[in-house]
C-alpha cells in the first residue's frame, strides 16, 4: 500500500489515493484498487517510497544477510546490554517504574523481568521496565550517530519471545535477524539528517530511532507482512520523541522503556490492522512525518536485500561500550584524567591530596547538559565533564561505584571540583566521532600536568576485548545471578546463531 | 547560553497555578462553556466507540487488567486499567474528527475527560461534580497557555499533531489536580508527560490519528501516577528550549499569574470560547459547507427544479493546507480531511452529516462527478488559521452564469457557537446510537448540574451502557436510575 502520485491531463493534481498498484489512470484512482492486485506483482514499483522501502526490508531481509562480522558484534551487543540490564534492576527508578507496572496484571502476564526471579508482566510491560533497566545507570551501548541501540530493541523482543508459545519459540539466527533489523532501522533514520551526527540539542535519539527500530524489530519477530511493517513504523512515529531536557533526570531511562515498549505496541497495533501514514519517513512538503523530529531531513529507501548485496551498518560502524555507568563523553575526559592521576602517583605517591592542585583545566567539546559543574544527584554525576574529571583524579578510575552517594558526597571530590574551569576549543565538537578530551592539572608548586584522550578504551576505535565485554557483565549480572546463570548466559549468547530455539537464553533470565 | 535558562520560573508558575487553583476560583462563563464541553465530549466518544479503529485498540488494551479498573464507553462489563481506559475511550473521542477545536488550534477536551472520569473511578474517595469540573478547567488552561507560548501554534499545524503535544499536558495537570498533587509533583508529571508528547502531522488523516489522542490522555494520566510515585524529571521542563520547546521552533513561555485562596483568576477559557462541530470532519471543512449550502441555495432558490449536473466548474478560495486538500478521498479519513468532498457533499445534500462518510454515500457517482470539477485556489489574504480564515465559493453553470457565496464564520465556531438546542440535539443524535433514552436523558441531567452534584459517579456508569449489548450488571443499574 502505498500514495501515488499522478498528473492528470487538465491540471496537477495530485492523487491521494490509499491503495494502487504502478500506474493508475484518474478512473481507477477513484475505483481504488484492491490490495490483492498489489500482491500479484512481482516487480517493484517504479517510484517506490521511501517508507515502503522500509517495510518490504524488515519483511524480506533473512538470516543469511548476517555477515560474521555483524553477527559477532550483535551479540556483544546483546550480551553488554543483559549484563547493564541485571545490573540496572537494582536502581530506585527501576523499582519505581517496576511497582507502577505491577498495579496493573494481564492474563498473559508471562515476560520476565530483570533481577526479579518469578516476577511476569505482560509483554509490552516487561519491555518497559527492562528498558528503564538498561538506561537507568547510563551504562548501555553507544552507537555512531548518535543514539543508544540496544535497550530499545532487546527488551521488546526479549517480552515476545516469552509470548510465543513454548512450541514456536524463535530460533537464535531468527531472533539475532530481527535484533540487527532493529539496529539497521535506527541506523538508516539517523543517516537521514545533518542534525542527527552532532550530541542531541533538542530530541532524545532513543526516543525518537529507538522506537521505530523497537517497532521493526518486533515487526520482523512476528513476522508481519511488509504493509504491517510500514504501518507499525508509522505508528510508532507517533509515539516517538523526548525532549532532551529529561536527560540527566531521573526520566531519562524511561525513553528507552518507552521506546521499547510503544514499539512493540505499534507492532501489535499493526499486526491487528491498524492503519497510519503510508508516507511518514518519506520528505513530504507541508506536512510532517518523522521529518517532524530533524530540521534537516532527506530520507533514502533502502535497498531490497533480494535484489542487492545488503551491507548492515554495524558492519561498517562497530558500537562503544561503555566501562563505567555515564554519558559517553565522560569516558574521554576520565581517561585523561586517570593519565595525569598516574602522573601524579608517580610524582607523590600514595592517594591524591586536593591541597596540591591549584587548577584543574578541562578542554571538553561545547554541550550545555554535559556541563555541570556541582552535580547534586547520580543521575547529574553522570552527565558532569567535571564530576568525572575529578573523580578520575582522585581514584585513576570511574566505577559504578564512583556515583553512590558516599562516593558523590566526598569532602574531597568537593575540594577539587571548586577548582575546575572548562574551555571548549573549537577543534573540539559535540561529536562522539571526532571529539577528544583534555586535562590540564596545574599544581601549587607550580608544575603542570597535562592528559589527552582521543579515543577511550570501548570506543568503537579501540572496542572492548571479549575479556573486558565479559568482565562487564560478571560483575554486572553477578549483582542479581548466581555465578552458575551468569556463565550460561554467557555460554547462550555465544552461541545463539546455533540454538534451535532461544529457550537456553530465556531459561536464565527467569 | 539562551537568555531562558536565567529566567526560570514559568514551570515553577505552573506548578504553584495547578495545586492552588480551587473551586472558588472558577466563573460562572468557565463553568457554563466547559460543560457544554463535557457533553459534547461524551456524545462524540459514544459514538466513536462504534468505530473500527476503536475496537482495534481495545482489543489491543483488554489484556491489560489492574487491581482497580476503569470502565470503557460504550461496553458493558469491560473495565481496563485507568490509563488504558482514558486510552480507548480518548481514542473514540476523536474517531471521527467529531470533537471541539480551540484557538490556537487543538481539540482539547478529548485529551482531558477520558483521563479525569477514568482516574476518577478508581479514587477512595470520589470527587464532587465541582472538583470534577475544577480538574478540567485546569487542563483545557494549561493547554492554552502552553499554546500562547509560540507562534507558529496559531496556524493550521505542520508538524506536530497539536493535541499530542499541549493534550498530554494538559491531561497531566488535570490528573495532577484531580489527586490533589503538592506543587512539586504537579510540576513532576508536567515533565513526565513532556517526554510523551509530539506526534507528526502526517498521521493526521490516517486511522492512527485518533490514538494521538489516546495517547494524551494514557500518557498525562500515567504522569500523574508516576509523579505520585516519586518519579522526578526536570524542575524547569516548561522553561527550556530543550524541554517542552523542543516542540516549537519559537518558544517563549511566560510565567503565570500568582494564584492565591482569594486571588480571581482568569481563566482562558472566559476570553477564547469553543467551537464544536456539527458534522465530523475538519474543522476546515465547516467553512467550505457552509458557504456551498449558501450557494446551493442561491441556485435552487433561481432554479427550484435544477439539476446539479448542470454545474460546470466549481472554485474554492480556502487556505492553503496541504493535508486538508484531497480532491478524492478514498478512506473516511481521507474524506474528513478533504475541501473537496466536504463541497461536493454540501451542494448535493443541502448538509453534510455524519451518515455522509459511509462508504455508499462515498461511492455515489453523483458525488464521484461533480468531485472532477472542483479547483482549489489559495489567495493570499486567507491564512491557514482558524482565526482568521475564510470560504468562497463559485459554482459556474454550463450556461454561464455564476453563484457565489462567501462563509466568514461557520455555525458551531466560538465567534457564533452553537444554541443550547443545538448542542444537545448534537448530543442526543450521538448518544442514541448507544444508549437508550433513559440513561441518555440521565447524562444530559447530571451534566447540567455538575457544579451542584456532591456525586456524579453516575456519569461514568452511565457511559458504560450500550442498547445493543446486554449485560447482567446493566439491568440492576437501570432500575436503579
Amino acid at each position: 500500500m502505498y500514495v501515488h502520485t499522478i498528473q492528470l491531463r487538465h491540471s496537477n493534481i495530485t492523487v491521494c489515493i490509499q491503495r494502487s498498484t504502478r500506474y493508475l489512470s484518474a478512473f481507477s484512482a477513484t475505483r481504488g484498487l484492491h490490495k490483492s492486485a498489489l500482491d500479484v506483482a512481482e516487480r517493484p514499483a517504479p517510484e517506490e517510497t521511501v517508507t515502503s522501502s522500509f517495510g518490504r526490508f524488515i519483511q524480506s531481509v533473512q538470516p543469511r544477510h548476517l555477515s560474521p562480522t555483524v553477527l559477532q558484534r550483535s551479540k556483544r551487543m546483546i550480551l553488554d546490554s543483559i549484563g547493564v540490564g541485571l545490573l540496572g534492576s537494582t536502581t530506585e527508578v527501576f523499582e519505581l517504574a517496576l511497582q507502577h507496572c505491577q498495579h496493573m496484571y494481564a492474563s498473559d502476564d508471562i515476560s520476565f523481568v530483570y533481577g526479579r526471579q518469578g516476577v511476569k508482566l505482560s509483554p509490552t510491560l516487561a519491555a518497559f521496565v527492562n528498558g528503564v533497566a538498561a538506561h537507568s545507570m547510563d551504562f548501555d551501548d553507544t552507537w555512531h550517530p548518535a543514539t543508544h541501540p540496544s535497550g530499545a530493541v532487546l527488551p521488546a523482543l526479549l517480552a515476545i519471545s516469552d509470548m510465543l508459545h513454548k512450541n514456536s519459540k524463535p530460533s537464535g539466527l531468527d531472533f539475532l535477524t530481527a535484533f540487527n533489523v532493529g539496529i539497521e532501522i535506527q541506523g538508516r533514520l539517523m543517516r537521514f539528517s545533518n542534525e542527527a551526527h552532532n550530541i542531541p540539542k533538542r530530541f532524545h535519539p532513543p526516543s525518537v530511532v529507538g522506537t521505530l527500530g523497537s517497532a521493526a524489530a518486533c515487526a520482523r519477530l512476528l513476522s508481519l507482512d511488509r504493509n504491517q511493517c510500514s504501518n507499525a513504523l508509522a505508528i510508532a512515529a507517533s509515539l516517538a520523541g523526548a525532549p532532551m531536557a529529561n536527560a540527566a533526570t531521573q526520566s531519562k531511562p524511561l525513553h528507552i522503556g518507552n521506546a521499547s515498549r510503544l514499539g512493540l505496541e505499534a507492532a501489535l497495533l499493526a499486526s491487528r490492522g491498524l492503519e497510519a501514514s503510508p508516507l511518514v519517513l518519506d520528505a513530504v512538503p507541508g506536512v510532517a512525518g518523522f521529518s517532524a523530529f530533524y530540521e534537516d531531513y532527506a530520507p533514502q529507501p533502502i535497498g531490497s536485500p533480494e535484489k542487492d548485496e545488503h551491507s548492515f551498518l554495524l558492519e561498517r560502524q562497530d558500537i562503544a561500550f561503555k566501562r563505567f555507568p555515564a554519558h559517553l563523553g565522560m569516558h574521554w575526559i576520565a581517561d585523561a584524567a586517570a593519565v595525569v592521576h598516574k602522573n601524579l602517583v608517580g610524582l607523590r605517591g600514595g592517594s591524591i591530596s586536593p591541597n596540591l592542585v591549584q587548577d584543574i583545566l578541562l578542554r571538553v567539546p561545547l554541550s550545555k547538559y554535559i556541563n555541570r559543574p556541582f552535580p547534586e544527584t547520580e543521575h547529574q554525576a553522570r552527565h558532569s565533564f567535571q564530576f568525572n574529571a575529578c573523580t578520575a583524579l582522585l581514584d585513576g578510575e570511574v566505577t559504578v561505584q564512583s556515583f553512590h552517594p558516599e562516593a558523590l558526597q566526598r569532602p574531597e571530590l568537593h575540594a577539587l571540583l571548586s577548582r575546575v574551569r572548562l574551555e571548549h576549543p573549537h577543534d573540539n565538537p559535540a561529536n562522539f566521532n571526532i571529539m577528544y578530551g583534555e586535562v590540564e592539572v596545574t599544581l601549587v608548586s607550580g608544575d603542570v600536568l597535562q592528559g589527552r584522550c582521543d579515543t577511550f578504551y570501548g570506543h568503537w576505535r579501540n572496542p572492548l576485548s571479549q575479556e573486558s565485554l565479559q568482565k562487564k557483565f560478571r560483575n554486572n549480572s553477578g549483582t542479581v545471578l548466581s555465578n552458575e546463570r551468569v556463565e550460561r548466559l554467557i555460554e547462550a549468547v555465544e552461541g545463539l546463531d546455533h540454538l534451535d530455539d532461544c529457550k537456553p537464553l530465556l531459561a536464565q533470565l527467569q | 547560553m539562551n537568555i531562558l535558562d536565567d529566567m526560570g520560573g514559568v514551570t515553577e508558575s505552573f506548578g504553584a497555578a495547578v495545586s492552588c487553583l480551587s473551586t472558588s476560583h472558577l466563573t460562572d462563563e468557565v463553568i457554563r462553556r466547559s460543560k457544554r464541553m463535557i457533553l459534547d465530549t461524551l456524545g462524540v466518544g459514544l459514538l466513536g466507540t462504534s468505530t473500527p479503529v476503536f475496537n482495534t485498540v481495545l482489543q489491543s488494551s483488554q489484556r491489560q487488567q489492574a487491581l482497580e479498573n476503569s470502565q470503557v464507553w460504550g461496553r458493558p462489563g469491560l473495565s481496563v486499567p485507568p490509563q488504558y481506559a482514558a486510552f480507548v475511550n480518548g481514542v473514540a473521542v476523536h474517531s471521527m474528527d467529531f470533537d471541539d477545536t480551540w484557538h490556537p488550534a487543538t481539540h482539547p477536551s478529548g485529551a482531558v475527560l477520558p483521563a479525569l472520569l477514568a482516574l476518577a473511578e478508581t479514587m477512595p474517595a470520589k470527587p464532587s461534580g465541582l472538583e470534577l469540573l475544577l480538574a478540567f478547567n485546569v487542563g483545557i488552561e494549561v493547554q492554552g497557555r502552553l499554546l500562547r507560548f509560540s507562534k507558529e501554534a496559531h496556524n493550521i499545524p505542520r508538524r506536530f499533531h497539536p493535541p499530542a503535544v499541549v493534550g498530554v499536558m494538559g491531561s497531566a495537570a488535570a490528573s495532577a489536580k484531580l489527586l490533589g498533587l503538592p506543587a512539586a509533583q504537579s510540576i513532576a508529571a508536567l515533565a513526565i508527560a513532556c517526554s510523551s508528547a509530539g506526534a507528526p502531522m502526517a498521521n493526521a488523516a490516517t486511522q492512527t490519528k485518533p490514538l494521538h489522542m489516546g495517547n494524551a490522555a494514557r500518557g498525562g494520566l500515567e504522569a500523574s501516577q508516576l509523579a505520585l510515585l516519586g518519579l522526578e524529571g526536570n524542575t524547569q521542563i516548561l522553561d527550556l528550549e530543550s524541554g517542552f520547546g523542543a516542540f516549537y521552533p519559537d518558544y517563549v513561555p511566560r510565567p503565570l499569574a500568582e494564584v492565591t485562596p482569594t486571588s480571581q483568576y482568569r481563566w482562558v477559557l472566559e476570553d477564547q470560547d469553543i467551537a464544536q462541530k456539527r458534522f465530523p470532519a475538519h474543522l476546515g471543512m465547516h467553512w467550505v459547507a457552509d458557504a456551498a449550502i449558501e450557494a446551493r441555495a442561491k441556485f435552487l432558490d433561481k432554479y427550484p427544479n435544477a439539476n446539479l449536473s448542470q454545474i460546470k466548474k466549481i472554485t474554492l478560495r480556502v487556505p492553503s493546507s496541504r493535508y486538508v486538500d484531497c480532491p478524492f478521498p478514498v478512506s473516511e479519513h481521507q474524506a474528513r480531511h478533504s475541501f473537496q468532498f466536504n463541497c461536493c457533499t454540501a451542494l448535493l445534500d443541502g448538509q453534510v452529516t455524519v451518515e455522509s462518510f459511509s462508504k455508499s454515500q462515498m461511492n455515489r457517482s453523483a458525488l464521484k462527478e461533480m468531485l472532477l470539477k472542483v479547483e482549489l485556489e489559495n489567495p493570499q489574504d486567507n491564512h491557514s488559521s482558524f482565526e482568521k480564515m475564510y470560504c468562497e465559493i463559485a459554482v459556474e453553470t454550463t450556461q454561464g452564469e455564476m453563484f457565489t457565496a462567501r462563509c466568514n464564520t461557520f455555525y458551531g465556531h466560538w465567534r457564533k457557537p452553537l444554541s443550547h438546542e443545538d448542542l444537545v440535539k448534537k448530543f442526543r443524535a450521538n448518544a442514541s446510537t448507544v444508549l437508550t433514552a433513559d440513561v441518555m436523558e440521565g447524562i444530559i441531567y447530571t451534566v447540567d448540574r455538575l457544579d451542584t452534584n456532591q456525586d456524579c459517579s453516575m456519569l461514568w456508569s452511565y457511559m458504560h451502557f450500550n442498547k445493543h449489548m446486554m449485560h447482567s450488571d446493566e439491568h440492576r443499574i437501570s432500575a436503579l436510575a
